[in-house]
């Protein structure tokens, strides 16, 4: 359980992190390190340098602007938890972080990072698949914006290069007519999550999200619905046509976990 | 060695520390400070937890380097707290510890709960305090005495633990008084604006090819299930490409040969380099060609040094002539079966492998395509992205099943 000998190197900025990625192709990140951690002391994860990002000012920044709010890469779960960062969706982010692991994970363990490493199972892709939130990518040929849904791949795949950074998550504001339902399904409390279900209702933006997340790959996004209210009782059908149906334990969890977060919404 | 500065309860430290040492080994093995235990020594069991910057965290997968201009508060360090002082008269009183190896951890998340929140109920203080796993008491004596103490502080309203206001983990960029790493060069001028735009890959140039995979088996640890797709071309054309193993090794992902093969074997490597993990399986294979049929068998057997997994496969592919838009056309019918053994071989869930298996299908139909039409073949470029991706799929099967395994392991 003690990881390998790495070289470790703290950028100041944003461009000296790029600098050192670019030199180092297996040089790795270090964020707050809550999976990076248990990655090398296993020795899963055997890179020649880390790259600690938490000294570099400008990531955990926070832009707000009259239709969105961008979180820097390196703001932990507990500062949304704690409301230190402004809450586009009115609540959610906040009610996400607070069931992300345990506290003493979510004090150093960072949005960007748990982004970049793209586990299925964890909370912030989903939610913000549901709020259809843009990644800002930082690299030596300059910044990107890719929607959430097109950054990841699939499971622990990104868009990433290995020169790159996620700098940012720009996620949209809902309206004051928003509701929201997130529903998780895990064996322990703080556990990977087996199913997530998320549902968001914003009349004022005119839209209806469903997201079931802890799949095998990417969060499937529900689409067709057009009332929550009647949203439940196609679940199953949806879900098996996004190609859930391999496994009938697997999709009738995630079908209850979109149902409980229905349900949420609407209790609302 | 990296020189840090931080202060451990209270009293500036300065200490050469190895890159790789993490916080409970430093304050447990340089600075004697054992009241800090070790138990899983990846972030699950809780038995770690100190302060850092005044906010509880696992020392266990925090680096001593990280943690320069930090303050720590270990057990140690909470002596003379009245908070602490109350909860461990309450331990006490309720039984709350027997061998005491989760103690010192579970104090100092109950103190950090009762700092941040009051009036909650037991089963919200369980939830609260989930993190932290005990093996001797079932938890009741814990959630008694944590119970006991909150119904005396009452209901209280969160203070941040730090004034800064730094939103990212402890202890951020005005901490630290030596920063040696950033010694290393001063940061290249860097541009927002894009200077110039990246390249392409050959890969990014290549149309899609669709792939179709059919259910997953497992017997006796051998995985097997089938794939097709179809190219837009004669038989005869793709059986050349797909007869030959050197093509078939050069349009295969991550795939490099040491030579050309001999007397139908051939050695090489499938060297992938990916993000976190680098891994390297080399070994030999065998194939034997039926040109009537238009199929071809291909066996291998490879290891990774690195991981020491070990993975054996059979490839068998069958072209079949079909029609595509009306245009005469191949289908590729494909069987592969294999077995993994060693750390890579957690390959429980079927859904991750079926992925996995249409994406090295498209990105070998694919660069198949690529070549037919007489366009590039894989560069030395893609094949490491592809590799990349590929290898990350792999990886994902490894660390979600180990990570799932491990707790179910330990909250069973």
């Amino acid at each position: 359980m003690k990881a390998v000998a790495f070289d470790y190197a703290r950028p100041r900025t944003v461009g000296g992190a790029i600098r050192l990625l670019s030199e180092k192709p297996d040089a790795k990140i270090l964020a707050g390190g809550q999976t990076l951690g248990p990655m090398l002391n296993l020795r899963l994860a055997q890179p020649s340098l880390l790259v600690d990002i938490t000294r570099i000012a400008e990531l955990a920044e926070v832009e707000e602007a009259p239709d969105s709010v961008t979180l820097g890469a390196t703001i932990t779960h507990a500062a949304v938890e704690d409301g230190r960062v402004p809450d586009p969706a009115r609540g959610l982010l906040q009610l996400v972080a607070n069931g992300i692991a345990y506290r003493a994970v979510r004090t150093r363990g960072t949005i960007g990072g748990s982004l970049a490493h793209a586990d299925p199972s964890a909370d912030w892709l989903s939610c913000f698949t549901a709020l259809e939130a843009t990644v800002v990518i930082a690299g030596p040929f300059g910044r990107r914006y890719v929607p959430i849904m097109e950054f990841m791949r699939g499971a622990l795949d990104t868009g990433l290069e290995h020169d790159e950074l996620l700098v940012a998550i720009k996620v949209p504001k809902l309206s004051t007519r928003a509701r929201y339902g997130y529903h998780k399904i895990c064996r322990k409390t703080g556990e990977f999550a087996e199913a997530i279900g998320v549902a968001v209702d914003d009349p004022g933006l005119g839209i209806v999200r469903l997201v079931a997340g802890s799949t095998q790959g990417r969060p499937i996004v529900v689409d067709g619905i057009e009332r929550l209210e009647a949203a439940a009782d196609c679940i199953e059908a949806k879900l098996l046509a996004a190609g859930l149906g391999d496994d009938a334990y697997e999709l009738s969890i995630h079908v209850a976990a979109v149902k409980r977060a229905i349900a949420g919404a609407l209790a609302a | 060695m990296t020189r840090i500065s931080l202060s451990v309860n209270g009293r500036p430290t300065s200490a050469d520390v190895a890159p790789r040492t993490h916080l409970a080994d430093f304050l447990r093995e340089q600075l004697l400070l054992t009241g800090t235990h070790l138990g899983c020594e990846h972030g699950i069991c809780g038995a770690c937890t100190v302060e850092i910057d005044g906010e509880i965290a696992r020392s266990c997968i925090t680096y001593a380097v990280a943690c320069d201009g930090a303050r720590v508060r270990t057990i140690e360090g909470f002596d003379d707290d009245p908070m602490m002082t109350r909860l461990r008269q309450a331990f006490t009183q309720e039984h709350a510890l027997q061998c005491g190896y989760c103690t010192p951890g579970m104090l100092i998340a109950a103190r950090d709960l009762l700092r941040r929140k009051g009036g909650l109920g037991r089963n919200e203080i369980r939830i609260e305090m989930s993190g932290n796993l005990c093996r001797c008491t079932g938890y009741t004596g814990i959630i008694n005495a944590i119970g006991a103490v909150m119904a005396e502080t009452g209901v209280r309203q969160h203070a941040p633990a730090s004034k800064s206001g730094w939103r990212g983990p402890a202890p951020g960029p005005e901490a630290g008084t030596c920063d040696a790493a950033e010694l290393k060069g001063p940061p290249h001028a860097y541009q927002d604006a894009p200077a110039q735009t990246r390249p392409l890959s050959a890969a990014s140039t290549r149309r899609p090819i669709k792939v179709t995979v059919g259910r997953l088996e497992t017997i006796e640890g051998r995985t097997s299930l089938t794939q097709s797709f179809v190219l837009p071309y004669q038989r005869d054309a793709v059986w050349r490409i797909l007869s030959n193993p050197v093509e078939v090794a050069g349009c295969m992902p991550g795939m490099v040969l040491d030579g050309p093969p001999l007397d139908g074997r051939a050695t090489g490597r499938m060297e992938v380099r990916l993000g976190p993990i680098v891994a390297s399986f080399a070994g030999e294979g065998t194939y034997e060609r039926f040109d009537e049929d238009h199929r071809q068998v291909i066996e291998g057997k490879g290891s990774d040094r690195r991981s020491g997994s070990r993975a054996s496969g059979r490839v068998e592919y069958q072209l079949l002539s079909t029609t595509l838009d009306g245009a005469g056309a191949t289908e590729v019918q494909t069987r592969i079966s294999y077995v993994l053994t060693g750390p890579l071989a957690q390959f429980s869930r079927s859904g991750l492998v079926r992925d996995l298996v249409a994406r090295i299908g498209e990105m070998f139909a694919e660069a198949v395509d690529a070549r037919l039409s007489g366009k590039h073949g894989p560069s030395a470029r893609t094949t490491h992205l592809s590799a990349f991706r590929l290898m990350l799929r792999i990886i994902t099967a490894r660390i979600l099943a180990r990570f799932r395994s491990f707790q179910k392991k330990i909250s069973h």
